[in-house]
């Protein structure tokens, strides 16, 4: 990729220009904007030097396979550790406690899921994408095609809710308008994926997943040097200067009724182990060891992170609302998602917030560019390959595909970012966690570990998840209500994913058994030697030498 | 290189099913029940999970929800050790029986 070199200058050029403008309009912090510079010519040189390594289309989707556990492991935690549970969850620490350690918790404990149950079969099953193991067994046309609608639908409402954040996020710290960011952070993704394909991916979330690490650890370290590390001290002021006082130590508002709070945990938990952009990433390391390994430091790395994103939101609580200046008309600044933000200036000043800014604004861009590279993926190796390509694997061809949908796939990105602008996108991460729950994972999971698997049970039973899920959030408050404006709900939850993922698996096990074509047989059959691969790795897709 | 169905016939792969299964269900199951038993107590008894321990300020809850943290990384731990342990050394007799055709 020759021509990429000075596409990134001049763009990298444009983007100094369009700040350099909004500097002179806006009190901006010059600390931030080095550091975010820094960052994007530093992740454009690792584009640049991963172009040059990206020749087939293994280097393209799974990095060659060459990434060590340990890095995947951080890979897989930068990914997961996004601008919206760094910034969100310290958010929901700071309004209301005990609350955003719920969330935290859903979060982490689909880790253990995905480890014992599905990390070491996935890398000795598949190849590129997670349709591999779906459809190892199974026919590829129609299980390709589901595999790759779960994953988009996933892939675009995580892409919505990221870019809106971003765009947002952005306007606040550096003072640029909504659209150029949007467009900003659309262009550099767009520009990681296309020539450096999982390598730069890899390396781009390598350094955010350190950089974010590094200045959250620091953050809660100023925090608790505060309380000589007593989380009991901690808590103590924080019951006294919040204006919930002792409730913020007790669940408050944010789960209601049990099958809410069902619901949200089925979500959250197998949510996890079928959000495309992670199951990738089991794809980059050599075989099903450093597989397991990666999940063993990821889940670390995770549970680690959201320990100090728990601490950084009580010091908010603490630091913050003693002090007038952060707020406007009794609210915080921005929102209840900047007290993180808010909190770097209280503890270290003008350095800390550029610093974190800019940590923020990388963890945005590596957090895109990884979902961006999982909807490429599904676009040109499940759909385009099986559909188009057929028995032709050419690899150039797919490749080719696969920039080309990163580049539609950017710029619907950038649009719907734009057209969600003034929606509430919130819900949006809630419903691709709820749509992998119920589409993608039982697919997955069953198809690795239920001899009666059909093709036909498996479409069946996929379907109805997908469609269940979504048509139950649009029915549901978060999009009928919020959005859209109605006065009532016409499903009552929230959260739908207990009744989506029952569907999904009642579904995939009724038309699994009345299934009594030739094929099925056939595809029951084949378990066992599938099942061998699978516990054993023999005749597993290897890492390419070179 | 040997047939899926003559490495489903050696021992060894007996015994790694088997030793797999007595890590993987038991593992997954106690993380499932750690966390529906918050999400539970959440739902039915949140104001146990408010009650503070002691003279204290620190709740109940806020124990729980940071032990279920722990022990999710825990649980990962305990995988590891035992697959390296176990279940790596019978793949590794599978794949060299098999023929090295890993």
């Amino acid at each position: 990729m020759r021509y990429n070199a000075p596409i990134a200058l001049i763009l990298s050029a444009m983007a100094t220009c369009a700040w350099a403008q909004a500097a002179g309009s806006n009190s901006i912090n010059v600390t931030a904007i080095i550091m975010f510079l820094a960052f994007v010519a530093v992740t454009l040189g690792i584009t640049y030097w991963a172009a040059r390594r990206t020749k087939t289309a293994s280097d393209f989707y799974a990095a060659g396979g060459g990434i060590t556990g340990f890095q995947n492991g951080l890979a897989i935690a930068g990914d997961y550790m996004s601008a919206a549970s760094f910034l969100g969850i310290a958010g929901l620490v700071y309004t209301s406690g005990f609350d955003g350690l719920i969330y935290a918790i859903g979060f982490l404990v689909g880790w253990p899921i995905v480890l014992v149950l599905i990390a070491e079969p996935l890398r000795n099953l598949g190849k590129y994408t997670f349709a591999d193991v779906a459809s190892f067994r199974l026919q590829q046309k129609p299980i390709r095609i589901l595999a790759a609608s779960g994953s988009l639908v996933t892939v675009i409402f995580y892409l919505i809710a990221q870019m809106v954040g971003a765009g947002k996020l952005i306007e606040l710290l550096f003072g640029l308008p909504y659209e150029v960011a949007v467009v900003i952070v659309g262009v550099l993704m767009t520009l990681y994926v296309t020539f450096g394909g999982m390598i730069a991916t890899t390396w781009v979330q390598l350094i955010k997943a350190i950089l974010l690490l590094s200045g959250a650890t620091l953050m809660a370290v100023l925090v608790m040097v505060q309380f000589g590390f007593s989380f009991e001290n901690m808590f103590a002021e924080a019951v006294k200067v919040h204006a919930k006082g002792d409730a913020i130590m007790a669940p408050g508002t944010l789960v209601s009724d049990p099958i809410s709070a069902i619901s949200l945990g089925i979500a959250l938990m197998f949510g996890t182990a079928g959000l495309p952009h992670i199951l990738m990433r089991f794809f980059t390391v050599k075989d099903a060891v450093q597989a397991r390994r990666s999940v063993f430091y990821a889940t670390g790395f995770i549970g680690y992170f959201y320990i100090l994103t728990f601490i950084i939101g009580f010091g908010a609580i603490i630091l913050l609302l003693k002090n007038p200046a952060y707020f406007t008309d009794g609210a915080l600044i921005g929102g209840a998602n900047m007290a993180a933000i808010h909190l770097s200036q209280a503890l270290g000043g003008d350095i800390l917030l550029g610093f974190i800014s800019a940590v923020a604004f990388a963890t945005i861009l590596a957090v895109v560019s990884g979902l961006t590279l999982a909807g490429s993926s599904a676009i040109s190796h499940d759909l385009y390959a099986t559909l188009v390509l057929k028995g032709d694997r050419d690899e150039k061809k797919e490749i080719r595909a696969s920039r080309i949908a990163t580049v539609c796939l950017g710029v619907i990105a950038v649009l719907l970012g734009i057209v969600f602008e003034k929606q509430n996108v919130a819900f949006m991460v809630g419903l691709a966690f709820c749509v992998a729950a119920s589409a993608n994972f039982p697919i997955l999971l069953l198809s690795m570990y239920w001899r009666k698997l059909t093709t036909r049970g498996a479409v069946m039973g996929g379907g109805l998840g997908l469609l269940t899920a979504v048509i139950l959030v649009v029915l549901g408050p978060t999009v009928w209500v919020d959005a859209f404006g109605f006065a009532e709900a016409i499903f009552p939850y929230k959260y739908p994913a207990i009744f989506s993922v029952s569907i999904a698996f009642i579904g995939i096990w009724f038309f699994s058994i009345t299934d009594k074509s030739a094929t099925a047989a056939n595809e029951q059959a084949a378990f066992d030697a599938q099942f061998v691969r699978s516990q054993t790795g023999i005749g597993a897709a290897e890492a390419s030498q070179h | 290189m040997s047939t899926p169905d003559s490495i489903r016939q050696l021992p060894e792969y007996a015994a790694l099913t088997r030793a797999r299964k007595k890590i993987m269900w038991p593992l997954s199951l106690a993380t499932i029940a750690a966390y529906f038993a918050l999400i539970l107590t959440i739902a039915f008894y949140p104001s146990t999970l408010g009650e503070p321990i002691g003279d204290g300020v620190t709740s109940i809850g806020m124990v729980l929800g940071l032990s279920v943290i722990v022990f999710c990384m825990v649980i990962t731990g305990i995988y590891v050790y035992y697959a390296n342990r176990v279940l790596e050394p019978l793949t590794q007799a599978i794949v060299k029986k098999a023929g090295g055709a890993a």
